[in-house]
């Protein structure tokens, strides 16, 4: 589905011929801000279809971490790959979810036309969008809203326009950075089990940020943990853990899993403070 | 009913007595005066000079000092608002650019007359361009400022799906900065305006400011005071239309700009006196609702108000 479209289109036929290089790489990945490390050398890599969580205590870099992969911010030592390719920028093949909504629609623009935005950055035809607008509308249930502002909407709502809008885009990796952060716990689970279809039936890599602990595990194939606070020479990456749970997760079910508790326990203790 | 009537009158008591206070006072004590006259003998005054054609008539001063402020007006916020955009977005440029801005803000835009009237003569576009140097300053910095507020999220969002530096501007930038722009130009119309006024007083024998001053030089305070109440009354207009416009183009994107702040800013500018749009600071027609949900660009240009998310109207949450 993300084939044929121009410059990134080329980038994943050169990766064609580099086979089994993953969909994102972090190699050796230093981030220093202000004079500050906020990133010690990480290396992981993510494979396609892969869904990986970063936990972490806050102020640990995760968020940073997600920045630097999605090209925000340049890794001041390492480097982070697509492909086998060093990273330069944001591309229109990565698809960022930002943790806060109300800042990320445009408040002056409709739900439909929120999620037009993706087609007219892409150069999409005019007359090709509504159709396009139409799926991906209905894909995240929103059809029905679809003239209405964000403003007009709850807060769950308002971050499926958003992640309506990144499906917009035909990604092949989505970046969330603690998407569900600020919902309540019903809508967050119900958004849980959306983005996990989602994901299952699109193919879509995954790089989630959260601090939620249940989230994490609950979502991925992987969980990678990071360290609370970054000292130089000691990579900021402490733990990575599997995740082999059956898919289609439930709720109750796989939150019963002898094998969820013991990831639970297993990870508890990197996501406090020292 | 008695409640409604009485809010409709209450604006008006306060003008009225001020009238018959001078009606009065201009009919005894200041009878024999050169410099004021009843209002009564003004609205006359102002009838014949209504009904009179050609040069110097009401019709004729109007059309000139209104086409030369919003001619004006025109050319200094198309400038002002262009280059406060790229002052805005580039740090650069606004690191370039500060020195300049502020030596030549600060010179008062009628001192500009004599240099204006060597350059183009009397007329048309010697007023032009000083009601242009005017109006060019304020909406260069409002609009850099409001484009220096712009949410820092939207600008990343438009990174993360690849907008062109041009669609940046057009369908972020632009629509973001709306409400603030419509405040920035309805200061610059109230502005263009007594410039305008002042440069006709002191330089260009053309429009209403000239009118004023030869009704004061021939000793005719009724017709003096006529044309004051006029200039007044077009100034009053001309800040209504802009006022409904601004809450037209809220309305259409889905938003209430809040108008309360937009009087205080305009009268708190130098030129207050002119436009002032009465008390209406209440809520605007509350937008979005009618908004179709059709994917065209025609909401390229639509406006949050920068300042109030929270406040937003038609919060149906």
């Amino acid at each position: 589905m993300q084939a044929g479209r121009g410059l990134e289109a080329n980038l994943t036929l050169k990766s064609g011929q580099n086979s089994g290089s993953s969909v994102l790489e972090f190699d050796r990945v230093r981030i220093h801000l202000g004079g500050r490390e906020i990133l010690s050398p990480t290396s992981f890599a993510v494979a396609r279809g892969e869904f990986v969580c970063v936990i972490g205590p806050s102020g640990c870099g995760k968020t940073t971490l997600l920045r630097a992969a999605a090209g925000f911010v340049a890794p001041s030592g390492g480097a982070v790959k697509r492909h086998g390719l060093p990273v330069t920028g944001p591309s229109r093949d990565v698809a960022f979810v930002f943790q806060d909504y109300g800042r990320a629609l445009l408040p002056w623009r409709t739900v439909a036309n929120n999620v037009s935005l993706a087609l007219e950055a892409a150069g999409i035809k005019a007359a090709e969008r509504p159709a396009r607008i139409a799926k991906v509308l209905a894909t995240v249930g929103l059809t029905e809203h679809a003239a209405k502002f964000p403003a007009q909407l709850s807060g769950g709502m308002q971050q499926r326009v958003q992640i309506a809008r990144c499906l917009a885009q035909e990604p092949e990796l989505i970046m969330m950075d603690e998407p569900f952060g600020a919902l309540d716990a019903m809508t967050r689970q119900s958004l849980q089990d959306e983005v996990s279809r989602l994901v299952r039936d699109s193919g879509l890599t995954v790089l989630f940020v959260t601090h939620d602990l249940e989230e994490a595990i609950y979502l991925s194939d992987r969980v990678i943990a990071l360290r609370a606070n970054p000292t130089p020479g000691k990579p900021s990456l402490a733990a990575m853990v599997e995740v082999k749970m059956a898919r289609p997760r439930d709720q109750l079910m796989t939150k019963e899993d002898p094998e969820f508790l013991r990831l639970r326990r297993e990870l508890y203790g990197f996501l406090a403070h020292p | 009913m008695l409640a409604r009537a009485l809010r409709f009158i209450r604006p008006w008591v306060f003008p009225a007595v001020l009238m018959g206070a001078l009606e009065i006072y201009a009919r005894t004590v200041g009878r024999d005066s050169d410099a004021i006259a009843p209002p009564s003998l003004a609205l006359l005054a102002f009838g014949r000079a209504l009904l009179s054609t050609g040069e110097g008539s009401i019709a004729q001063a109007t059309a000139f000092t209104l086409g030369s402020a919003g001619a004006g007006l025109l050319m200094g916020a198309l400038l002002g608002i262009a280059i406060g955009i790229v002052l805005g977005l580039s740090r650069r440029a606004a690191h370039m650019g500060f020195l300049t801005v502020e030596v030549f803000r600060p010179i008062p835009s009628v001192a500009l007359i004599p240099l204006a009237m060597l350059v183009f003569g009397f007329g048309f576009r010697m007023e032009i361009s000083v009601v242009a140097f005017a109006c060019f300053w304020p909406l260069l910095i409002l609009t850099q400022a409001a484009v220096q507020q712009v949410e820092p999220g939207l600008l990343e969002v438009s990174q993360a799906l690849g907008l062109s530096p041009l669609a940046r501007t057009t369908k972020i930038v632009l629509p973001a900065v709306l409400p603030r722009l419509f405040v920035a130009l309805r200061l610059g119309v109230a502005i263009a305006l007594v410039v305008a006024v002042t440069v006709e007083i002191a330089a260009n024998p053309s429009g209403m400011g000239y009118a004023l001053m030869i009704s004061q030089q021939s000793l005719a305070p009724d017709l003096m005071l006529a044309w004051l109440f006029w200039i007044g009354i077009v100034g009053f207009l001309i800040n209504a239309l802009a006022l409904r416009l601004q809450r037209w183009v809220a309305g259409k994107m889905g938003d209430v700009v809040e108008l309360e702040s937009v009087d205080a800013l305009a009268v708190s500018g130098r030129a207050g006196g002119a436009g002032r749009a009465g008390g209406s600071g209440g809520a605007g027609p509350s937008g979005g609702g009618s908004e179709t949900g059709q994917t065209s660009e025609v909401l390229g240009t639509g406006l949050p108000h920068p300042a109030g998310r929270a406040r937003r109207a038609g919060d149906a949450r």
